[in-house]
């Protein structure tokens, strides 16, 4: 156990160190600004008294690697600073539209995932059939479709013609779990769609790479019957890539829910984002980005942890 | 019970059986369960839901035969080994052709095609389509078919060069690493696994809101989020090529690494390499569009497939599909590129249990 320990331990470190990389990638990103935060907030129009001011004010006149470690120290503990628009605390902005995204990107995954897995498995099972083309068409095009165009679709489909679900998915603090649920469909079918199609293709790869091997041979040429041997034989050590490819869609639906969270006016981060973006808030841009990438970064962390565990020659050392 | 409804079942039913007398398993399967289908979708929803199955189901048989005929028609026009290749394309390769063949057709010559220029106002806003414009006006009255000519001009064009930039970034970046080796490659390594561990679309927004949307930052921005991908592929190839005797060869009759990327790797790599500009493709087009949705890529007045969507999508609200046709646009040529990737892929892996 030693060995997986260490080498759980040393992807962690590495992960850490790339959070760490990219948090400086996403601070002195905006020192790149021309001239500084300050000039680019006020405009041409600001005299030099107001850009001093707001200078002092935001600690302009330090050195920027100081500025770096006060802001990371900062959003270790959950605090990103003042907005430049607004002159609210970033933190209160954000944090009950996190739990919104995190809401909705948990109800598409918990459709999703078992949804895709299962299908998968199905066509790994049925592959070179017509059925098999089928999916293949199917999930090619709900991959390539952009996300936008997909819940279009949905809304005038299931929101504008038969008036089942609502177009807009806002949301109030009084609503049962139910109408959640009912109000938040249509932005998760639309997640669903895109991550199942990837997902179903990953695991239809992952099985019939694994169905090559001699022993899947050995069980066939027993006379064992294929949904056995892709059952009983396959799948367990398909569980690694498996895993795998669940954890990276669920870190692909993190730049899915933007463009999603857009369509349906859905009031999570990445609505904030692009807001943010629009107006050029950069604490709020800051904050939001580092929010993502880590939360990407820990999802790959997730998926490469969970195929070292999941690997039986590392479990059991000889 | 319309003579439509009975027909269709009848077509269906005859079909499935001329299918089994002839021992066409896959073709049987198909049809008897499309018409199972079609009792549960007949009794929800009615004869139209059975009239879209049948729109539908024309499409694609129109679809197939577009393709069929495109196929012979580029087997006609090519000759040896080119032939020989598109023989084994399937019919969604040749469809992914003949659509990007169109788009193409459409981009160039956009000016002649469209009826009326890109930004020009000829009627009110939103008006309905006539014998003028054949798909209505925009929010400004601007003519809508024009606008997605053009589009396929301006959105595909600037996908296309990101990419390329992309692309000629990430190859010689991967080329350069593997032949030389080293600190090099080490450092080129951990760069591109950096700017991998950004969500790319979060990344090109940090990026876009601080040097502002103009076309040249686009461009650049894209490339520098794509190129690690093909740096990844182009260092993995080049890797199993480097270590090949007749490298060593050359290495010992003293040619310079310029050399041994240009003679001798490139044309040892080249099919990997050209499925993944496809690919890349795809991406860059994605990220550009979902870029111009948010309001953050080519700015108007150009047209642009995905800020059209955007700019039109209150139409969606009184049931009318108008928006959705750019984002189609999008789609359509998504799909097409990845359909002759796909086969070029399963070509040039050999791989036939797939």
């Amino acid at each position: 156990m030693g060995d997986i320990l260490g080498l759980v331990a040393k992807r962690l470190g590495l992960g850490l160190l790339t959070l760490l990389v990219v948090s400086v990638l996403i601070f002195f990103a905006v020192e790149l600004l021309p001239g500084d935060i300050a000039e680019a907030v006020l405009g041409q129009a600001a005299t030099e008294e107001t850009v001093a001011a707001l200078r002092e004010q935001m600690g302009l006149d330090r050195p920027a690697p100081v500025r770096y470690l006060e802001w990371l120290a900062g959003a270790v503990t959950g605090d990103f600073g003042v907005s430049l628009i607004s002159g609210d605390r970033v933190t209160e902005a954000i944090s009950g539209r996190f739990v919104n995204t995190l809401f909705l990107a948990a109800y598409a995954a918990v459709i999703a995932v078992p949804f895709a897995i299962i299908l998968g498995i199905i066509v790994a099972l049925l592959r070179n059939s017509i059925f098999d083309r089928v999916a293949n068409v199917l999930t090619l095009t709900s991959i390539s479709s952009p996300e936008f165009f997909l819940g279009y679709i949905l809304i005038l489909y299931l929101a504008v013609k038969t008036s089942m679900f609502p177009a807009i998915a806002s949301l109030s603090t009084d609503m049962t779990f139910a109408e959640l649920l009912h109000r938040t469909f249509l932005p998760a079918l639309t997640l669903v769609l895109v991550v199942t199609a990837h997902m179903m293709r990953m695991t239809r790869a992952a099985i019939i790479n694994l169905l090559a091997s001699p022993y899947i041979e050995m069980a066939r040429l027993k006379g064992t019957p294929p949904w056995k041997v892709i059952v009983r034989h396959a799948l367990p050590n398909a569980w690694a890539p498996i895993i795998n490819v669940v954890a990276l869609n669920l870190a692909y639906l993190i730049t899915g829910v933007v463009l999603v969270e857009v369509v349906f006016v859905y009031p999570g981060i990445g609505q904030l984002l692009v807001d943010a973006v629009a107006k050029r808030d950069f604490p709020i841009v800051q904050a939001c980005c580092l929010i993502f990438a880590a939360t990407f970064i820990l999802l790959n962390l997730a998926a490469d942890v969970g195929s070292i565990l999941t690997n039986p020659r590392l479990r059991h050392p000889k | 019970m319309s003579f439509f409804v009975i027909g269709y079942y009848a077509l269906l039913i005859g079909a499935s059986c001329l299918a089994a007398y002839y021992k066409q398993r896959s073709v049987f399967m198909l049809l008897f369960s499309l018409t199972l289908v079609s009792f549960v979708v007949g009794i929800v929803g009615g004869v139209g839901a059975l009239r879209f199955i049948t729109t539908a189901a024309g499409a694609l048989a129109l679809a197939a035969g577009t393709s069929y005929a495109f196929r012979e028609f580029l087997i006609a026009i090519t000759s040896g080994g080119v032939a020989k290749e598109l023989r084994t394309a399937p019919l969604t390769a040749a469809f992914g052709m003949f659509v990007i063949f169109t788009y193409a057709i459409a981009g160039i010559f956009a000016p002649w095609i469209a009826p009326f220029g890109e930004s020009e106002v000829i009627s009110s806003a939103f008006a309905p389509a006539d014998e003028n414009m054949l798909l209505g006006a925009d929010q400004l009255g601007r003519d809508m078919f024009s606008r997605i000519i053009y589009g396929a001009r301006n959105t595909v064009g600037l996908a296309l060069v990101a990419t390329m930039l992309a692309f000629l970034a990430g190859a010689l970046a991967g080329l350069l690493a593997a032949v030389k080796g080293g600190w090099f490659d080490q450092l080129m390594g951990r760069v591109a696994d950096v700017i991998m561990s950004v969500p790319s679309l979060i990344f090109a927004l940090l990026i876009l809101s601080i040097f502002g949307t103009n076309l040249t930052t686009i461009v650049i921005v894209v490339a520098v989020i794509y190129s690690p991908r093909v740096f990844r592929l182009t260092r993995a190839v080049a890797g199993n090529v480097v270590v090949m005797d007749y490298i060593e060869a050359a290495k010992l009759r003293g040619e310079g690494d310029w050399y041994l990327i240009r003679k001798e790797i490139l044309p040892n790599s080249t099919a990997p390499l050209v499925a993944e500009f496809g690919l890349e493709f795809c991406f860059v087009f994605l990220l550009i569009a979902g870029l111009s949705f948010l309001g953050l890529g080519i700015q108007p007045p150009t047209a642009d497939w995905g800020s059209m969507v955007r700019e039109n999508a209150t139409l969606i609200s009184f049931g009318d599909i108008t928006p959705l046709i750019p984002a189609a646009a999008i789609a359509l040529l998504t799909v097409a590129v990845n359909f002759v990737v796909d086969w070029m892929l399963f070509r040039s892996s050999g791989l036939k249990e797939q």
